[in-house]
């Protein structure tokens, strides 16, 4: 199923019960940072997970982006429940469904930008020529096309950031996760990364995004107010758009492009 | 796959310079340690027995027990006697005398011997000079062929003391002689460690200048075989004849031979000591292996787990590591070979006594096969370990 077939069915593609997580702690300390979380997200929707910190809105970030299992509970990705996945096809899912944006980047930190976006794509196994090409078209789809070669010191945070989105998006993949991904830019930055969001939401893309700013999460649909391992609420603040039409996709991605100027 | 990850893991290394380096360094410093030190001890060991082999075989030295006053000295009659074997036999006689050159006394021992002696005692080669011939043994002449060590005594720096003249005093006699010749050093180690300051004369002067020295009489007989014979054959006759002239315990055979075996038990020790070296530098070099390995790899514990997150299945992510583990712990056995190789055979060119350059393939094989292996095993655990790790688990990691 492609995102654009699981958009228009409506189908949840994330669809988690009960789910629990517990941190073990030395011997005999437990934090216990999911207790029986429910969450159904569906196919195409843009939201942001909210909560004070320990709430557990990482974790389960984490979970759903099959980073780390849960101790307890389900969780089924379109449809396939990923406790039963082996660990290859786990990897497989990893790479081909879900893009994950980390907080701290996680950029490998001695290879050039391009390398960093062309590896999840090498463990698709594209060939050298194909993963270039690839790379390279996303990033210039963030801004960075002048920057293929640098390595990650040197760049700023924002351009950091952009790499790290740029890898998660060369995979096309159906869901884009992101950890606080404006979190460590400045604003003006930060308000380029959630336009850049916003186009990619346009073309089709469920994206979940975890911040703790209000302003932040009022570029989405949907927040998700998270309080001590559990969904409290769950409120739409935007009319859902839903790229159910090619056109209409297109041309909110166009618009989107050219307001931030990286259309080019 | 596999040609991907060879890349990766090229790429990986060469974009750590670093890193590798001092990885690289780590094994190159075991399989050094343990290719060279125990290389050494073989090569020193070679060059020792060699060099007994060279100038023993076909020696014997007969002497009589000194501890027993009732052990007669030999006679002319017994090397007479002696002589139908397929031997040369040295009349011989020592003593300590001393020896005075201008303002320098120095106490040398004194050999009366004959012109022969080059023949019968191998060892002997001259470094300037000439030994005494047989019409300076008629006449007596009072000329002195002295030894490297007692030149140096004598005569320092002198480059050239043949001509020169030595004054003798033994027993109230005095006598000058001239030196016509100097001996090589003793070759070797065993000529590193002996210090002979002595001089030959011929027998006949020895008699005329020592006095109490009984004529005729001998202390020990050194023995020269002809190169032809059997060693053992022969010494089985010496006693068989001197056993008829003499009480059977009243002398001594002493073979090279005997001294080799006695020889034989040092290499045995001395080789279970460069045994004991061996293992010793491969569990250093190993655990110095082992340790870099070990901190390198799971310092990387979180490029693992960002790895993983990526879509990297354990089995890449191992087949990543092991390559680079591979590659670097062959490179740097290579190296550490190659070094221990030139840094052996620089030695054995410098060091006069380590003549025979001797390299153990087993010795080299065990430490580079030990020293990869451990790279090996000690670069893939921990990546296993990490690669079995959620990734954000590994990604955690501090």
């Amino acid at each position: 199923m492609t995102a654009e077939e699981e958009a228009s069915g409506s189908t949840p593609v994330i669809e988690a019960r009960g789910l629990r997580k517990i941190y073990r702690l030395g011997a005999d300390v437990e934090v216990h940072a999911l207790r029986g979380l429910d969450l159904e997200v569906l196919a195409g929707e843009y939201a942001a997970i909210m909560g004070p910190s320990g709430s557990g809105k990482s974790t389960l970030l984490q979970i759903l982006g099959c980073l780390d299992a849960p101790s307890e509970g389900s969780y089924r990705l379109a449809g396939e429940e990923v406790a039963d996945l082996s660990e290859e096809r786990l990897s497989q899912v990893r790479n081909h469904r879900i893009g994950f944006v980390f907080q701290a980047y996680n950029l490998l930190a001695r290879s050039s930008a391009l390398d960093n976006v062309a590896l999840p794509l090498m463990y698709r196994g594209l060939g050298p020529r194909a993963r270039r090409a690839t790379a390279t078209e996303a990033l210039e789809r963030v801004g960075l096309a002048d920057r293929l070669h640098h390595k990650p010191n040197e760049l700023s945070g924002g351009q950091k950031q952009r790499v790290a989105i740029a890898r998660a998006l060369a995979t096309e993949p159906d869901i884009l996760l992101a950890d606080e991904p404006t979190g460590n830019l400045d604003s003006r930055t930060g308000q380029e990364i959630l336009a850049l969001f916003g186009a990619l939401h346009a073309e089709g893309r469920t994206i979940l995004m975890v911040t703790h700013e209000q302003e932040v999460a009022e570029h989405t649909e949907r927040i998700i107010h998270i309080r001590d391992g559990v969904v409290e609420s769950s409120e739409v603040v935007a009319q859902r758009r839903r790229p159910s039409v090619g056109d209409a996709a297109e041309s909110r991605a166009g618009a989107a492009h050219d307001a931030t100027g990286w259309g080019r | 796959m596999l040609l991907e990850n060879l890349r990766t893991a090229l790429s990986a290394l060469f974009e750590n310079r670093l890193r590798s380096l001092l990885t690289l360094l780590g094994v190159v410093i075991g399989v050094f340690a343990v290719t060279a030190t125990v290389s050494l001890g073989e090569i020193a060991t070679a060059g020792i027995t060699s060099e007994i082999q060279e100038f023993g075989s076909q020696s014997l030295f007969v002497q009589r027990v000194f501890d027993d006053p009732d052990s007669e000295r030999f006679t002319d009659d017994d090397v007479e006697a002696l002589s139908r074997l397929p031997i040369q036999i040295l009349r011989q006689q020592s003593t300590r005398v001393t020896a005075v050159v201008d303002d320098v006394r120095e106490s040398v021992t004194v050999n009366g011997t004959t012109p022969d002696a080059p023949e019968v005692d191998r060892s002997i080669e001259l470094a300037q000079g000439r030994y005494f011939d047989e019409r300076d043994a008629a006449r007596a002449a009072a000329v002195i062929v002295l030894s490297a060590d007692a030149r140096q005594e004598l005569f320092e720096d002198e480059p050239d003391p043949v001509g020169r003249e030595i004054l003798l005093e033994a027993r109230g006699a005095r006598t000058t002689y001239t030196v016509i010749g100097v001996k090589e050093p003793i070759g070797g180690a065993l000529g590193t460690f002996a210090n002979d300051i002595s001089g030959d004369v011929p027998l006949e002067a020895f008699y005329r200048d020592i006095p109490g020295v009984p004529r005729g009489e001998y202390d020990f007989l050194p023995i020269s075989i002809d190169l032809d014979r059997d060693a053992g054959a022969v010494e089985d006759q010496v006693r068989s004849i001197l056993d008829r002239r003499r009480p059977p315990d009243s002398y001594q055979i002493q073979t090279v031979e005997g001294a080799l075996s006695l020889f034989d038990t040092i290499t045995v020790i001395l080789q279970a000591l460069l045994g004991g070296i061996g293992a010793i530098s491969l569990l250093v070099g190993g655990i110095g292996i082992l340790n870099i390995m070990l901190v390198s790899v799971t310092e990387r514990t979180r490029e693992i787990g960002l790895r993983k997150a990526l879509g990297a299945t354990p089995r890449t992510i191992l087949q990543q590591f092991l390559i680079e583990a591979v590659v670097l712990t062959v490179i740097g056995g290579t190296i550490g070979v190659a070094l221990s190789l030139v840094t052996l055979w620089g030695i054995v060119q410098l060091v006069p006594f380590l003549d025979v350059f001797v390299i153990n393939p087993w010795v080299v094989g065990m430490a580079f096969l030990v020293s990869v292996l451990t790279g090996v095993v000690f670069g893939v655990w921990p990546a296993r370990r990490a690669a079995s790790l959620s990734p954000i688990e590994a990604l955690r990691y501090e």
